[in-house]
């Protein structure tokens, strides 16, 4: 299948994600503006619903389009981004004349225990530790390596080569070290620096099975990362690579269906039990465009989104920003490293 | 064991959420030997500041209820009152009791209603 026609089908189930995106929030939250619960069955609501829909996929066909005719693939994956959040704050502004007051009150259990990582630290930190190890091993038996290791794949293999220097090498596993205790980081962060919104019930264990599947879902792919650092320096031109790569598709497609089948924040579960719905227990004043959570009285890191599936961060937070710093400086070094 | 404070009540959080804590004790859902969530767990969940929670627990530990650990967080300690009423507190007891059912009088609270929960209040006294 020509490249072109698979670049269209992926901006096509790209649009498909943004067009269920809205159903999956919690059912009092519509474009990220606090509603009635009943406001989601009104003709306001669908109406808002059918324009924030035509846009996007106004917007998907136009980039498809440009893919086919141009091969400009940046460009249209941009046009098709940009018309998703045209789309948003668009019905994020129109949601925002049918807001309802959110509740003022505030419940916590304080039994409620606080929830750990899967297997402890050590065992989430295990792919970083292996890393380091192989670093280590590397730096005693440089002679075992190849001349040259891929530190790109594509479709077809490996379609980037660096040469095997102490600073590409020790780089290339730097780079993968970094991004496993992020998303380890980003596991302890969910289960330490976020809210937990309900508090009782068959809403608080959906709340909690959704958020052990995300930590889950980051542990899983920390683990997953270690195989091209070992695959591109011990085993360059083989392709066991295909396979990881079809694996980490199969965990991505498999943790996102069960995600989506629950609904943000496990709402789904919680609702089909019959349980009064709470909001996410943020300001709405605290959201702009539905899409920037900036609060400073609030001490979390990671919130709940709004729009979508997943966490997002509190930006009010200066912690926030030390975060935000490191994922771009430690990136950009090891850029440097690897040019 | 459900903490509930009122964001828009007059009431300082950190007196709501001594005040909630407070009856957990009286009326024995938290016993001694029962640790409280830590300082930043509690803040995190109820969306407050770190100091509001930290401040109310230590209205705590000065009244005698908590021991605060830098590593075990807040326990309940078991505590040790006189049964012997000194006037003051007596009068001001009186003085608050009957400046809370002024004030539901003079928000629409009927007099029944009023008299009905006075009434489940004391027997739950009695039982305890």
């Amino acid at each position: 299948m020509p490249p072109q026609i698979l670049f269209v089908l992926l901006l096509i189930l790209i649009g498909g994600l943004f067009h269920i995106i809205p159903l999956l929030t919690r059912p009092d939250l519509f474009f990220a503006v606090t509603v009635a619960p009943e406001f989601r069955r009104t003709s306001g609501a669908r109406r808002i619903l059918s324009r924030y829909r035509a846009i996007v996929w106004s917007f998907t066909l136009v980039a498809s389009g440009l893919e086919l005719v141009s091969g400009m693939a940046v460009a249209a994956v941009l046009l098709q981004v940009m018309g998703f959040l045209w789309a948003l704050v668009g019905g994020h502004r129109a949601a925002l004349a049918y807001a309802a007051s959110p509740s003022s009150i505030l419940e916590v259990d304080l039994a409620m225990p606080q929830e750990r990582l899967p297997g402890g630290p050590i065992v989430a930190l295990l792919p970083v530790l292996f890393l380091g190890a192989l670093g280590l091993w590397v730096g005693f038996h440089r002679d075992r390596l190849p001349p040259q290791f891929p530190v790109h794949w594509g479709l077809h293999g490996a379609d980037r080569w660096v040469a095997a220097t102490p600073a590409a090498v020790f780089g290339f596993l730097a780079i993968h070290a970094f991004v496993c205790l992020l998303l380890v980081g980003l596991a302890w962060g969910l289960l330490y620096w976020s809210r937990r919104i309900s508090t009782t019930g068959v809403a608080a264990a959906a709340e909690r099975r959704f958020r052990r599947r995300v930590v889950q879902f980051l542990i899983v792919n920390a683990y997953l990362l270690v195989c091209p650092a070992w695959f591109g320096l011990f085993h360059p031109a083989a392709a066991v690579i295909n396979i990881w790569g079809l694996a980490l598709a199969t965990v991505v497609v498999a943790f996102a269906v069960s995600l989506m089948r629950g609904g943000q924040g496990g709402s789904r579960a919680a609702v089909a039990a019959g349980t009064a719905p709470v909001g996410d227990r943020t300001p709405d004043a605290c959201w702009k465009w539905g899409l920037l959570y900036i609060n400073p009285a609030d001490p979390s890191i990671l919130i709940e989104k709004r729009f979508g599936i997943g966490y997002t961060l509190n930006f009010g937070n200066p912690w926030t920003w030390v975060v935000l710093a490191l994922l771009f400086v430690v990136p950009a070094a090891g850029f440097l490293f690897l040019r | 064991m459900i903490l509930r404070i009122d964001l828009k009540s007059p009431v300082p959080v950190y007196r709501q959420i001594v005040d909630a804590v407070r009856i957990l004790l009286v009326n024995g859902q938290l016993n001694p030997g029962d640790s409280l969530p830590p300082v930043r767990r509690l803040a995190l969940d109820l969306g407050v500041h770190f100091n509001t929670v930290a401040e109310a627990y230590r209205t705590l530990e000065e009244e005698g209820w908590l021991e605060i650990g830098r590593r075990s967080g807040a326990r309940v300690v078991a505590r040790t009152v006189s049964n012997r009423c000194d006037p003051a507190t007596g009068e001001a007891f009186q003085r608050r009791l009957r400046e809370m059912v002024a004030e539901a009088q003079a928000q629409g609270f009927p007099r029944s209603r009023i008299t009905r929960e006075l009434r489940r209040l004391a027997d739950t006294l009695e039982r305890s």
